[in-house]
């Protein structure tokens, strides 16, 4: 049994990685064009800012493909047949499969903004190896910097350049930061925190058109008219599946947003899996389900691995988590916070003073979400609580069993003001 | 410092192997090699003269104050640095203060009141002359007392509720350093398969030597004289002093810090640090993963001084003890998401408790 993996991002290097823990004899291909090596693409920041080199970022030895026996082949897909069951390589090479699974990732947004498409200089995403070599090309000459988007990838490019001493703006189209995700007493938390660091945020202001000269990038202009110059424009506008190169293809399976799987990650084309950020995940009598996180793609990658082999397992996502670094404040989240409408009753527990605060979202009887900032939180203890059903009172008693600040260092919970407020959000679509 | 537009810190130059690294490494060597074996093969003593010119009683007091002085910087500046995380501002603390006293002045001062310079924070095998004959006869009873309960029973007992780190990076003076003025050196540490191979090889060698040596001390003690042992034991201590004393704890551990990291010495070769990540291994304390949060990004394992690929435990959800591992509590510092923290597990612990509660089935629901 031969199974290839196209893509080696988090996805397709797990699926290879169980599928090998599964069956010791199968031949497991994993081709990716990227990088050479998988690495880990949240670590690119890190990258950026010195903390790391290149090699660090690859979370496995490279003697561990040859000892797990997995093959890697550097080189892009071109072409795909189903019915012969190959896929012809850029290289010249065909590979020939009885399973292959589709681990294309994601790409970032376009936005539509004018005299972007002539900009072609000092223009950067920030998702990509690629994306932080172009970086890198920039920052040596380069005095300031405006980013567009106001989510996770723009937060963390904006954190990048401040590192390097690039002045830097960060444009959000929303009243307040991240709103998919934050509600406006988090946000303005995160904002003060930016500001504190030195970084101009503006918000509320979307972006009207862009100006260069000789292709090279000098400004973006507001809908408000408002210019706002620099040398490097980054955007981070969030992502959307990587779905470009497959148009080529013989046979392409069927895709819509994301490529369509069903729970078994199973396309429309036999044999054919597809999983990560580039899956749309169809769902009898629920709304599909994209997800775009790193923990989703691993799991993802891991469920696929056992049904290669027939297993016939479908997906259900566990208790939402997710969780982020804004500069120096963590963020750890679970439940349904980010689908919570605005008015869910919530009690909001801030220390005055500092950036610490806690949201407990419920919904009268039963605790449904929580939103940790600025202290370490297991998302094991507040995700059983969710399942749990329990209480917001029963919560609030035991609230220290879930903190995961580093020893002594524990953070006192008593010297919280503790509010209930409804939740106050955007229904804005998610924007990163 | 940094400038607009300029790469930052970790492709510096000396913290990142370039020339001045060697350079600083190359000095560091001499310095040491010199302070060592001044006065012997052709070597000069070139410390012992400023020691006389200050009016210090030997070189040894002069390194010991600059030795103190290293940590005492250093630390102030890990002080500053680590200001927001109280597990390293009170552990850098507890360093400081162990050098500054029972490192360097309390021997002094024990010296002048005409008591023995006695180090109460080297146990043997560390110090491996406090289990020799010389010392066990010719120190006055309370010491002796203190190096065995201390050697014997402090360390394994403490070693089991608390893991190595009591010792190896609350007081030890190798720590101390390493853990201060060694901070912008410590990412540089091999977290390879093949440097792990060779460090279980060398420091579980270097611990049967240090058996070895003391088994012969003793033995030799006990002997008659004119036994053959005696002569041999004698040749075996010298040669242990000169390779394991001087040229692998000093020359190499230190001289090492810019070129392999910080704990070359404490990582390879300490006998005191072998014996405790046994004890480790048996006791309470470990690395706690939080589980499914980690996003395999590798802070963790780049600045591990000690060369765990802390990452490999962490992104499989896997809690886990190391025997080298140092408990410096870097890994929790660095991680992004606050996935790492350390911790003695007792039962007492009330989220021990909750984690292994029975099913959910049992627990009522909205209470």
């Amino acid at each position: 049994m031969h199974i290839v993996i196209v893509g080696n991002g988090i996805a397709g290097i797990t699926c290879a990685l169980d599928a090998r823990s599964r069956d010791a004899s199968a031949r497991i291909t994993v081709v990716g064009g990227e990088s050479e090596f998988f690495y880990s693409r949240t670590a690119l920041m890190y990258a950026f800012m010195d903390k790391m080199n290149r090699r660090d970022l690859e979370p496995y030895e490279r003697d561990v493909w040859r000892k797990r026996n997995i093959g890697l082949v550097t080189d892009w897909v071109v072409d795909h047949d189903a019915e012969k069951r190959e896929v012809k390589l850029a290289g010249g090479k065909t590979l020939t499969y009885d399973v292959l699974v589709l681990a294309l990732g994601a790409t970032a947004n376009v936005p539509d903004w004018a005299g972007l498409a002539e900009t072609k200089q000092g223009v950067v995403n920030f998702i990509s190896a690629q994306d932080l070599d172009a970086c890198e090309a920039l920052v040596p000459k380069a005095g300031r910097a405006v980013v567009v988007g106001g989510g996770l990838i723009g937060i963390e490019l904006v954190e990048c350049l401040m590192h390097h001493g690039i002045a830097t703006t960060f444009l959000i189209r929303e009243p307040y930061y991240w709103p998919a995700a934050l509600s406006r007493e988090e946000s303005q938390m995160v904002i003060a925190h930016l500001r504190e660091q030195g970084v101009e945020v503006v918000v509320d202001e979307s972006v009207e058109r862009v100006e260069s000269t000789g292709g090279r990038f000098n400004a973006v202009v507001t809908k408000s008219g408002k210019r706002y110059a620099g040398d490097i424009l980054g955007v981070c506008i969030g992502v959307r599946a990587n779905l470009e190169r497959m148009k080529s293809w013989k046979s392409a399976p069927a895709s819509r947003r994301g490529i369509i799987v069903d729970e078994r990650f199973r396309t429309n084309l036999p044999a054919v899996f597809a999983c990560g950020d580039c899956c749309e995940i169809e769902r009898p009598g629920r709304a599909p389900l994209i997800e775009t996180i790193w923990y989703s793609a691993k799991r993802h990658g891991a469920l696929v691995a056992r049904n290669v082999f027939g297993d016939d397992v479908a997906y259900e996502p566990p208790v939402f988590f997710n969780s982020s670094k804004f500069f120096h404040i963590e963020f750890t989240t679970v439940g349904e916070v980010e689908y919570a409408p605005a008015g869910t009753p919530t009690i909001f527990r801030h220390r005055s003073g500092k950036h610490v605060c806690q949201r407990i979202v419920h919904d009268g009887t039963r605790v449904i979400g929580f939103n940790m900032l600025g202290s370490r939180w297991d998302n094991e203890v507040l995700a059983r609580w969710v399942e749990e059903r329990r209480s917001p009172t029963w919560v609030l008693r035991h609230l220290a069993e879930a903190q995961h600040d580093v020893e002594l260092g524990r953070m006192n919970l008593q010297a919280f003001d503790e509010v209930n407020i409804p939740l106050a959000k955007l229904g804005s679509p998610p924007h990163a | 410092m940094r400038k607009v537009g300029v790469r930052g810190w970790l492709l510096h130059d000396v913290t990142h192997r370039g020339i001045t690294a060697w350079l600083l490494a190359a000095v560091i060597f001499a310095f040491y090699i010199v302070l060592y074996f001044g006065g012997q093969y052709g070597i000069p003593d070139l410390v012992s003269p400023w020691a006389e010119q200050l009016g210090l009683s030997s070189k040894w007091v002069l390194y010991g104050a600059l030795y103190s002085a290293a940590i005492v910087l250093g630390g102030f500046w890990m002080l500053w640095k680590y200001r927001h995380n109280r597990y390293q501002v009170v552990r850098t603390l507890v360093v400081m203060v162990v050098q500054v006293t029972l490192g360097f002045s309390v021997p002094q001062m024990l010296k002048h009141a005409g008591q023995p310079e006695y180090y109460f924070s080297y146990l043997w095998p560390l110090k491996i002359d406090y289990f020799y004959p010389y010392n066990i006869t010719g120190l006055p009873w309370p010491y002796v007392v203190y190096s065995v309960v201390g050697a014997l029973v402090m360390v394994p007992v403490l070693g089991v509720f608390f893991g190595k780190r009591w010792y190896c990076s609350w007081v030890c003076g190798c720590g101390g350093l390493a853990n201060t003025a060694g901070e912008p050196f410590r990412h540089l540490t091999s977290k390879s398969t093949p440097a792990w191979r060779f460090e279980k090889v060398a420091i579980h060698t270097v611990l049967i030597a240090a058996l070895l040596a003391t088994a012969l001390a003793i033995g030799s003690a006990l002997l008659p004289e004119e036994s053959p042992i005696v002569p041999v034991a004698g040749k075996y201590r010298e040669f242990y002093g000169i390779i394991v004393g001087g040229i692998l704890s000093g020359v190499i551990g230190v001289g090492l810090y810019p070129i392999g990291g910080t704990r070359a010495w404490c990582r390879n070769f300490c006998p005191m640090a072998a014996i405790l990540g046994l004890v480790q291994k048996l006791g309470r304390f470990r690395i706690r993963v939080k589980k499914d949060m980690c996003i395999s990004c590798g802070l963790c394992s780049k600045y591990c001084e000690m060369g765990i690929d802390v990452r490999s435990y962490a992104q499989a959800n896997q809690s886990f003890t190391r025997a080298s591992c140092v408990g410096c509590g870097m890994c929790a510092e660095v991680c992004p998401r606050g996935v790492l923290t350390l911790e003695n597990v007792t039962r007492k612990d009330p989220q021990e408790a909750v984690r292994r509660a029975p099913g959910r089935a049992s627990l009522p629901i909205i209470t």
